[in-house]
């Protein structure tokens, strides 16, 4: 595109003017645009109150939310960045950070980070994908587990059951007892995308974090035609059998009256679906939420983190803008007030829940991840695009889908489908 | 080629009295026209590019389509394209015309009937898709309805049945687009000479051997715009999917259009996004050209009797 | 005119006609339920049901109320960005598809066939294949983020159909009428606003309608062309459904679908009349 390259050179003496007046004008009052697709719910809430913190440390928030799936988000971002005019700051996260950093320039932000100290209260493998090329372009702002096992309370009462698996094996004992004790569906996820990888990835991790680090983060062959790759899938079967076959390709919240009824049993899911029974009008007393089952006994933290990216602007408001942003998003105020609005944990692990703000399964959240970075056992989700590039992981969901919904697809060959998504995705 | 420029000037200035007409005649129409051809020739060069986010110069020649064409999901979009866009196609012209020839018996309240079988066009199809997800979801809609009034071994789970699952598409496109053949039908069925009618019915045909006879072949030109309408829709079918069973159970209900979008945008792969368009399009023309060269031929041997 | 004797016959026509009005009735009424029941009664008990409490507020929340990010304004100002896109691209599609029509269809020269043909292709190309090309068009002339841009993009696109609609239309007009009005003098535009004119409202009424249903309907370019407070409706009904870690607020949302349809449901009931006849006309030769 020579013309977008056109406009980038124009874009550059149109900043290296500006820059006298920059200095002059130390006193500008920081805005800034911001492009996320959050605009309802907790979301929605969460992002309006942390613009309402903008605005009274003097800013000029311009949000634009895009409402739909992440891809319109992306679309209307790419339009933007085409056009020569990117947002200040915008949602984006995972290993796609470091693919459009690629495309437009971004902003520095070490030396804010630095002044900090925030990088030794961020877990490893969540700093390293902020800071493609070693430096600082984008920051992380809330985190969820996506492997969190939710128990409902009246399930477990019909079954006599009364302690919280820890294994798989216990989780498939628990399942199958709850079964034999008229619980029509032990579990009860729904049947979108994400959730048919989330069913997969706390699996694979559960069973062998090391191996999912090998075979999905790295992509390694070996691993990813291992036994561990095939024990997984052969969990999914089980999970896939106990749940109810109508759900489709339905939202996990179709089920929740059913769940709380004890009609079904357990749930995979994210710490936002706490939110969601909550929202729904359920207590915290019909359900417990626990880490999810790992053969190790240690908790495995599968970690998906929403994060915005800030691209450069040489408009001097608007960089007084990110860098206020940065502050705020690294202020542990801030990440407090956003956690507690949507049920995910702070990205910083010395921020304390003990307050009566948080929830029971928040403080187990931010426990099991801080026991598992310890532990080396904090993964990144694949389901939630935290692990691979879209394109990689776009393939794998694919295949894991496909094998959810069809049980005639045998285990070994799920798993070599999976290695030929890989090959095929590059 | 033979002309004096005597003769030339009158033709010049004739050009120039006519420029608004000309004007009027080809500006809309290089609009239209350039933009398709254009955005087609700009979608042909990034597929053999290796683009990703944004469009980038480079060449990989048939990389994009081999890549493509190995995925399941292509395979698959493509034989969904061919099941449902036939499916389709004949589905909701039958539907078009018996709900024409059940409004056309004369009977009472047609205008209210009429606006019930049409309403469907008036709305997204992210809504109505999202409706019929409920409706032919087994856990919670018909099936569950009549489950309730006692008829326990009633199923109609298409919605959870890989092979059936196309057919909830089906269904839920020719309720929308019924609508739009019953309209044409019924204005044919209309215009049809009454006087012709009466002859038939004169010589003593049956309200069957009418239709058979009289009046439905006088309904082909018809049939042929309805059938292009509904081509169109077929191939461009995008929300609905989406919304109804969002390419599932699996990847078993995709289609090329989503295809297209998946690995454009969701992927990030827009090389292979602009090959699947390609592909797509290759595929229609290999539909439209037969037609049009059938037309033409058709068109030089009425001309020449 | 009516037949007013009832054999068994004409009962079974009834029968069939009326239980299929009513089966073609049920996603209407699945949605207008819904949109007086309250979003936890819906996840509490079904998608389908009957309200317990009949939560009329919804229409309140929807139209003035319910928040899109920081704006708390229902789909009020969507709905006004809608018929601002909406209205003149229709009008401007309809107008220049009509002359492209009457063109095509009873005028002949150089290339006219082909022009034709390409631009009846453009029917089939999905929006998804044109959208990036669109946003390097928008760029180029300086309308990304702003309606006219949109308007632009579903004047040209719209194009398509009505030179289609038109042309179909267009070409039964008897050759001899235009071909008397050439001998008395009269030229392009004098026939087109003497004979061909006078003659179209049923097909006018056709591409008003399909155009505005269309375009009001829309929601990728939508999304992507507009920002903020600048989008189209279909963005404000999408903002409703949830995300992943939400509740889905499925009464709320329907009754945001009802006030949204409105517009086009009452263009196809006051329309409804000509677009038979409209397409009559066209479809018949």
């Amino acid at each position: 595109m020579t013309n977008l390259r056109r406009r980038t050179v124009l874009a550059g003496t149109a900043g290296l003017l500006a820059v006298p007046h920059q200095s002059r004008a130390q006193a500008v009052k920081p805005r800034l645009t911001v492009i996320s697709q959050w605009t309802s719910g907790s979301d929605g809430a969460a992002i309006t109150a942390l613009g309402k913190k903008f605005e009274e440390k003097g800013g000029i928030w311009q949000h634009s939310p895009v409402p739909g799936f992440t891809t319109e988000m992306m679309n209307k971002l790419r339009a933007q960045i085409m056009a020569g005019d990117p947002p200040a700051c915008s949602q984006l996260k995972g290993p796609e950070i470091a693919a459009w950093s690629k495309i437009a320039a971004t902003t520095d932000l070490d030396a804010i980070v630095a002044a900090a100290g925030y990088e030794k209260v961020v877990a490893p493998d969540l700093a390293r994908l902020h800071k493609p090329g070693g430096h600082w372009i984008s920051l992380p702002l809330q985190i969820y587990s996506t492997n969190m096992l939710f128990l409902s309370k009246r399930a477990m009462d019909k079954a006599k059951a009364d302690q919280i698996p820890v294994t798989w094996a216990d989780f498939n004992a628990l399942a199958a007892k709850m079964k034999a004790a008229g619980v029509t569906y032990p579990i009860a996820n729904g049947g979108t995308r994400p959730d048919d990888g989330q069913k997969f990835e706390a699996s694979l991790a559960g069973i062998s974090p090391t191996a999912y680090r090998a075979a999905i983060m790295n992509l390694d062959e070996t691993a990813l035609k291992g036994p561990e790759v095939k024990a997984a899938f052969v969990q999914v079967r089980k999970i896939a059998d106990w749940m109810d076959p109508n759900t489709a390709a339905q939202h996990f919240s179709t089920n929740l009256k059913r769940f709380v009824a004890g009609d079904m049993g357990m749930m995979i899911q994210g710490g936002w679906a706490q939110g969601v029974l909550l929202n729904a009008g359920y207590k915290l007393d019909d359900f417990i939420i626990a880490p999810g089952p790992t053969d190790n006994g240690k908790p495995v933290f599968l970690l998906n983190a929403d994060a915005f990216i800030f691209w450069q602007r040489k408009e001097a408001d608007l960089q007084a803008g990110q860098a206020l942003m940065a502050q705020l998003v690294m202020d542990p105020a801030i990440q407090t007030m956003y956690s507690q609005i949507t049920g995910s944990i702070p990205v910083r692990t010395d921020v304390d829940l003990s307050g009566p703000g948080w929830s029971d399964g928040q403080r187990r959240t931010a426990a099991a991840l801080k026991e598992a970075v310890a532990s080396n056992q904090a993964v990144l989700s694949l389901a939630h695009n935290m692990a691979q590039q879209n394109g990689v992981t776009a393939a794998m969901i694919d295949v894991i889908t496909e094998y959810v919904k069809d049980k005639t697809i045998t285990p070994d060959e799920a798993a070599s489908r999976l290695n030929e998504a890989v090959e095929g995705s590059h | 080629m033979s002309e004096t420029a005597a003769a030339r000037r009158p033709k010049v200035f004739g050009l120039v009295r006519r420029l608004p007409e000309h004007l009027t005649i080809w500006l809309p129409l290089l609009l239209a026209a350039g933009h398709i051809v254009s955005f087609s020739l700009w979608t042909l060069w990034v597929s053999f590019t290796p683009s990703t986010l944004l469009p980038e110069f480079g060449w990989v020649g048939l990389h994009n389509y081999t890549a493509v064409l190995a995925t399941r999901n292509w395979r698959i979009a493509f034989d969904n394209l061919l099941l449902f866009g036939s499916a389709f196609v004949v589905l909701s012209l039958l539907t078009g015309l018996g709900l024409a020839i059940l409004l056309d018996q004369r009977i009472r309240g047609e205008n209210v009937l009429r606006s019930i079988f049409l309403y469907p066009m008036a709305v997204s199809f992210v809504v109505t898709g999202t409706v019929w997800s409920w409706l032919l979801n087994p856990g919670v809609g018909v099936q569950k309805f009549v489950n309730d009034f006692g008829w326990m071994s009633f199923r109609f789970d298409w919605l959870i049945n890989r092979d059936m699952a196309i057919w909830t598409i089906v269904m839920a496109a020719v309720w929308q687009s019924a609508g739009f053949g019953m309209a044409l039908f019924l204005a044919g069925l209309r215009s049809v000479d009454t006087d012709l009618i009466k002859a038939a019915q004169i010589d003593g045909a049956g309200p069957f051997r009418l239709y058979r006879r009289v009046i439905l072949p006088t309904l082909w030109p018809i049939t042929v715009t309805v059938v292009v309408i509904q081509l169109q829709f077929a191939i461009t079918t995008f929300d609905l999917v989406r919304a109804l069973t969002g390419g599932g159970p699996g990847i078993a209900t995709l289609l090329p259009a989503l295809v297209v979008y998946d690995f454009m945008f969701q992927r990030g792969l827009l090389g292979r996004g602009a090959a699947a368009a390609v592909l797509m399009l290759l595929t229609l023309l290999a539909v439209l050209l037969p037609y049009a060269a059938w037309r033409h031929v058709q068109a030089r041997q009425a001309a020449r009797a | 005119m009516r037949d007013t004797t009832f054999t068994p016959g004409r009962i079974l026509i009834y029968l069939a006609v009326w239980s299929l009005a009513a089966a073609w009735l049920v996603p209407l009424a699945v949605v207008m339920l819904n949109s007086v029941r309250t979003a936890e009664e819906i996840v509490q008990t079904s998608m389908i049901g009957w309200p317990e409490h009949w939560a009329w507020d919804n229409y309140r929340t929807a139209w003035a109320d319910f928040c899109v990010a920081q704006t708390c304004a229902g789909i009020r100002p969507y709905m006004l960005n809608s018929a601002l896109v909406s209205i003149p691209a229709t009008i401007i599609s309809t107008v220049f598809g009509a002359v492209a029509g009457y063109a095509v269809s009873l005028w002949r020269f150089p290339g006219d066939r082909w022009i034709y043909g390409v631009v009846t292709l453009g029917l089939f190309l999905p929006q998804q294949m044109r959208l990036l090309p669109w946003t390097i068009v928008l760029r180029d002339v300086g309308l990304i983020n702003t309606l006219t841009g949109l308007v632009l993009i579903h004047s040209i696109q719209g194009l398509s159909f009505t030179t289609l609609f038109c042309r179909n239309y267009y070409i039964a007009i008897p050759r001899e009428l235009i071909g008397a009005a050439r001998i008395d003098g009269a030229g392009f535009f004098r026939i087109f606003r003497r004979i061909v004119l006078p003659l179209s409202p049923p097909i006018l009424i056709v591409t008003v309608i399909w155009q505005f249903t269309h375009i009001w309907n829309e929601f990728l370019y939508g999304v992507t062309f507009t920002t903020g407070q600048q989008q189209p409706v279909t963005a404000a009904l999408i903002a409703l459904s949830a995300a992943v870690a939400d509740v889905p607020q499925h009464g709320v949302q329907s009754a945001a679908v009802m006030i949204a349809a409105l517009p086009t449901l009452l263009v196809y009931l006051l329309g409804g009349r000509y677009f038979v006849r409209g397409l009559t006309a066209g479809a018949v030769k």
